[in-house]
């Protein structure tokens, strides 16, 4: 079978000592720098890139693959530690992740995120492996239409992500899409709400806003009233996931794989939205929503899942046909251009071994990942000990140089003060931050899929529903907003007679 | 039970003023035709709902109960936020090394649990372990001591 | 081990600096070579392959710096404002001549705030279509697309992007005012090509090479002066009769205005000898390029050049009336 002798040149590639070694520091390095408060993924890959420039093309692509791997663990931790999420995905992680690290359980969340995410990442090696050819070729049946349906069902998920009053997740959303206008039109060229400022021309930086929102308002928050508490609300308990924990988390790791994966083809974008839409489906399917946003274990396994096999299924656009799917990758092809290898439609038959090389490293990066990352979870959870008046200061240093290395921007270190305060007064007035930010990631995307689908269409709006994909995601949003608003109603109206929270 | 709610009130208000404060600003962008949308049609569209949203979320306000607001942190607000505005400001001109360490200091005077003897030595300590980490292990290209320092020689 | 090796290294080096600084000249310190683009781009691959060999000439560190945003004209700026001194340098491409027409309150003069280093490479174009785009070749490309301009797409990777910047010629030459779509980079607009989602794009070989190659997208003509090396069946522009369409998305290095004129000659000889390394010659042809002539890598060519592009592309911006700001 190809396959076999495929994944066997694959693993005799990333196999060797050389190889190993490389990943083994890029997991690493990606860990150590992305568990730093304040350092996302983003951050940690812009820092670490040009180590990998100066090794072989192979090797500098596994580095780099660990590098991704490790920073994305690393980003999730800080997430669930203290609520400080470096990329669009964590910012999901965070939501219930932190909230267990508050009631002692962090240890089971890293736990649960750690073996999610192996598990994600095992299932989505194999389908690349397997299918990356066949669903290149649906990916490429998305266009303008399709992603702004999409996008659109993305929307409608994210009334699921508040646990508090829904009008205010709406307004959120609704906000954080507006935010997401800032910048230049890249149809006419309009300079929109950047107050006259070069600086904001490409759009407000996603890392300076989920900084603000999550981990200034967060600080702040602990600062009221001159007293400031640790994170922890109760005592430190089991490190590790009980048995129940695990029966709790399969189902909703099964599903967030499933998700993720599907998700993670589409060079549009899908990926962003696989966390997401992971939360949203658990907290429909749980027999208790109403812990969600309070520590639930599934709000965790579930995007967290989502979020890696997400992350695994979008290396197959730029495998396939040599084309990033996000900024990640394109720091990939950075690195293979810089390394000789022009990543193309034909880089799997002219370079076997790169190919199957860097998938066969995929799995091998999760696993150190795992075993790294087991006993290290100990370690991590020991930092919430720390006074609390020692660790955020400790934060501000590091969020300030995170923020400031991914664009070498100094506006964007002023946007973190100003989101920490907006940040603040909407926690304040008990709106929540992760409505939000998946308002400002799609916004962008879900105007120029718009306006894009128009011209394409000239001008025709029947584009949507005359397009059978796109036609088929929009009855899905429909579907979905009958059945997320339908108990919200009914809840709400139980809530005026009875006492709210 | 006909109290109102301020924190749904000031909440309303606030979507329905940041509404106006994009509308207006759309307003004064080319709006194009639904079909051929300018760059102001899609904000202004938005800008809309969030007012409308407002609108509900302030309507609301007055049908529920009043819930209590906690403290506010100013001192944390006073000395947290302009840290990284600090950085921001003399990174370039001061350099990293001396920029990280105002930006802690300043950060750590925004607990009073911080003595300053402690404040001090935190800072010394974060300065020194990112100067070693990003500086010189990842060689960041950011310049140790900028030229605001050059008349000290270094 | 590239970390520890690094890390001592940089350590070793910072210590040598010290001890060294005031007996040698220039350059005795690290240089920051600024690139106005992300990580990873083809700009971008172009600095780090020159500053590499840069380095190993100057006997000092030439690192890169990503400084993007606002179709370059950030990280100009930011060295346009720079100290002097010749430890800020700018790898830029054409979009240092269209940005002086395309935005309209610029914070630098493009002609007045930069020393001149030189010429570093000129990367040719190429007309692409979608896979199963009707025309059989060149020819007959020009025919149906003058027939059918209303009813077809051309994609651009955003205002004043390579492919922006010759699709505007490609409609000029052809008179022929073809629906633009523009994307947020090369990445998607490539993307909704391979899908047929539109039908035309025009792109630098960086990009389409392998696409071509790969038959995911056909090739109609190059926008060099002669036939390339990669595509001896793609006819020239010139050869079609689109002499005015020849364009190349050529790169200079500058340093800040007042730069000492011996800092400027050091690294304008560093330049010459990098981009007479054959690893350099090797690692462009892969991208469908070749280091300038070493005639070019001067001072004065490169200032020719960016008067005449600027002079060159005002009028077709105008005509388009398409502005960046």
């Amino acid at each position: 079978m190809d396959l076999i002798s495929n994944l066997t040149l694959g693993f005799a590639t990333a196999g060797t000592p050389e190889n190993l070694l490389f990943c083994l520091i890029g997991v690493i390095l990606g860990t150590l720098i992305g568990v730093l408060p304040g350092i996302g993924a983003t951050a940690t890959i812009a820092m670490l890139l040009p180590i990998t420039f100066q090794l072989e093309p192979v090797s500098s692509l596994i580095m780099l693959a660990g590098i991704y791997y490790g920073a994305q663990y690393g980003g999730s931790t800080t997430a669930i530690l203290i609520n400080m999420p470096g990329e669009s995905s964590s910012a999901v992680t965070a939501i219930d992740g932190y909230q267990m690290a508050r009631k002692g359980k962090a240890g089971t969340a890293l736990a649960v995120a750690a073996l999610g995410s192996f598990f994600a990442g095992t299932v989505a090696t194999l389908l690349v492996a397997i299918f990356a050819p066949p669903l290149t070729i649906i990916a490429l049946k998305f266009g303008a239409a399709e992603y702004f349906s999409l996008m659109l069902l993305g929307l409608v998920s994210a009334i699921a992500l508040a646990h508090g009053s829904i009008l205010k997740a709406l307004a959120m959303v609704v906000l954080g899409l507006l935010l997401g206008m800032v910048g230049t039109d890249i149809y006419t060229g309009t300079p929109r709400f950047t107050f006259g400022i070069t600086a904001y021309a490409d759009g407000l930086n996603f890392v300076a806003l989920a900084v603000g929102v999550f981990g200034i308002a967060e600080i702040l928050k602990n600062l009221e009233g001159d007293q400031d508490r640790s994170v922890l609300t109760t005592k430190l308990g089991s490190l590790w996931p009980s048995r129940l924990d695990l029966r709790r988390m399969v189902a909703p790791m099964l599903r967030g794989t499933a998700l993720g994966s599907a998700l993670g083809i589409l060079p549009g974008g899908g990926a962003i939205l696989a966390s997401f839409a992971s939360y949203t489906v658990e907290k429909r399917l749980s027999k208790t929503p109403e812990e969600f946003g309070h520590g639930a274990i599934e709000g965790v396994a579930g995007p967290e899942s989502a979020n890696n096999a997400g992350a695994q299924t979008s290396f197959i656009p730029l495998l396939t046909l040599g084309i990033p799917a996000n900024p990640v990758m394109a720091l990939m092809v950075g690195a293979m251009i810089i390394q000789g290898v022009v990543p193309g439609p034909n880089v799997a038959a002219e370079q076997p071994a790169l190919f199957w090389g860097i998938i066969a490293s995929m799995w091998i990066g999760n696993l150190m990942l795992i075993v790294l990352n087991l006993p290290l979870i100990g370690l991590w959870v020991k930092l919430l000990k720390v006074p609390y008046h020692i660790l955020f200061p400790v934060i501000m240093a590091f969020c300030s140089i995170g923020v400031y290395s991914v664009n070498v921007n100094v506006y964007d270190l002023y946007a973190v003060a100003g989101f920490g305060l907006m940040g603040y007064v909407l926690m304040k007035l008990r709106c929540e931050p992760a409505p939000l930010l998946l308002g400002f990631v799609l916004g962008p995307m879900l105007e120029e899929n718009l306006r894009r689908a128009m011209i394409l269409g000239r001008g025709d709006p029947t584009t949507f529903l005359t397009r059978p994909i796109s036609a088929t995601l929009l009855v899905m949003t429909l579907i979905v907003l009958v059945v997320v608003l339908l108990p919200q109603v009914r809840k709400k109206r139980a809530e005026v007679f009875s006492e709210s929270d | 039970m006909n109290t109102i709610n301020k924190t749904d009130a000031v909440a309303g208000i606030l979507f329905i003023l940041i509404g106006l404060a994009f509308g207006a600003q759309s307003l004064g962008m080319e709006l194009g035709t639904s079909l051929r949308m300018g760059p102001g049609y899609f904000p202004l569209v938005l800008a809309g709902i969030l007012i409308l949203l407002g609108g509900c979320i302030l309507a609301s306000s007055f049908k529920s109960i009043d819930e209590e607001m906690t403290a506010h942190a100013w001192r944390g607000m006073m000395f947290i936020l302009p840290a990284p505005i600090f950085f921001g400001l003399t990174v370039r001109g001061l350099g990293f090394v001396p920029s990280i360490f105002f930006t802690t200091l300043i950060a750590a005077l925004a607990s009073l649990k911080m003595k300053p003897l402690a404040a001090l030595l935190l800072s010394v300590g974060v300065t020194i372990f990112c100067t070693l980490v990003f500086s010189y292990a990842l060689g960041l290209p950011f310049r140790r001591f900028g030229p605001w320092l050059s008349f000290l020689g270094m | 081990m590239a970390f520890t090796l690094k890390f001592a290294g940089a350590l070793a080096g910072s210590v040598l600096l010290a001890s060294a600084a005031m007996a040698q000249g220039y350059p005795d310190r690290s240089i920051s070579m600024v690139v106005p683009f992300a990580a990873g781009g083809p700009t971008d691959t172009v600095a780090r392959l020159v500053a590499e060999k840069m380095s190993a000439d100057l006997g000092q560190q030439v690192i890169v710096e990503n400084v993007g945003g606002a179709g370059g004209t950030l990280g100009a700026g930011n060295v346009a404002a720079a100290e002097a001194d010749g430890y800020t340098i700018l790898l830029h491409h054409i979009g240092m001549a269209t940005s002086a027409t395309l935005y309209r309150n610029l914070a630098y003069k493009p002609l007045e705030a930069f020393e001149y280093v030189g010429l570093v490479t000129e990367v040719p174009m190429t007309i692409v279509a979608r896979k199963d785009f009707e025309p059989a070749d060149m020819a007959a490309l020009v025919t149906y697309v003058k027939a059918n301009a209303d009813t077809l797409t051309m994609a651009n990777a955003g205002i004043g992007a390579a492919s922006h910047l010759c699709g505007m010629l490609f409609m000029q030459a052809l008179e022929a005012p073809i629906v633009t779509v523009p994307y947020k980079g090369t990445g998607p607009a490539m993307t909704d090509l391979l899908g047929g989602q539109v039908d035309l794009m025009c792109d630098q070989t960086t990009n389409t090479t392998e696409q071509i190659k790969g038959g995911t997208i056909k090739g109609y003509a190059v926008t060099s002066p002669a036939r390339l090396d990669i595509f001896p069946d793609l006819p020239t522009v010139g050869e079609a009769g689109l002499g005015s369409m020849e364009v190349g998305i050529w790169h200079g290095v500058y340093a800040p205005k007042g730069t000492p004129a011996e800092a400027v000659e050091r690294l304008t000889a560093s330049l010459q000898v990098a981009l007479a390394d054959p690893g350099i010659a090797t690692a462009m042809a892969e991208l469908g390029t070749a280091p300038s002539p070493a005639a070019d890598v001067t001072p004065a060519a490169l200032q020719a050049k960016l008067e005449g592009e600027i002079a060159r592309w005002k009028p077709i911006i105008e005509a388009a009336g398409v502005y960046a700001d």
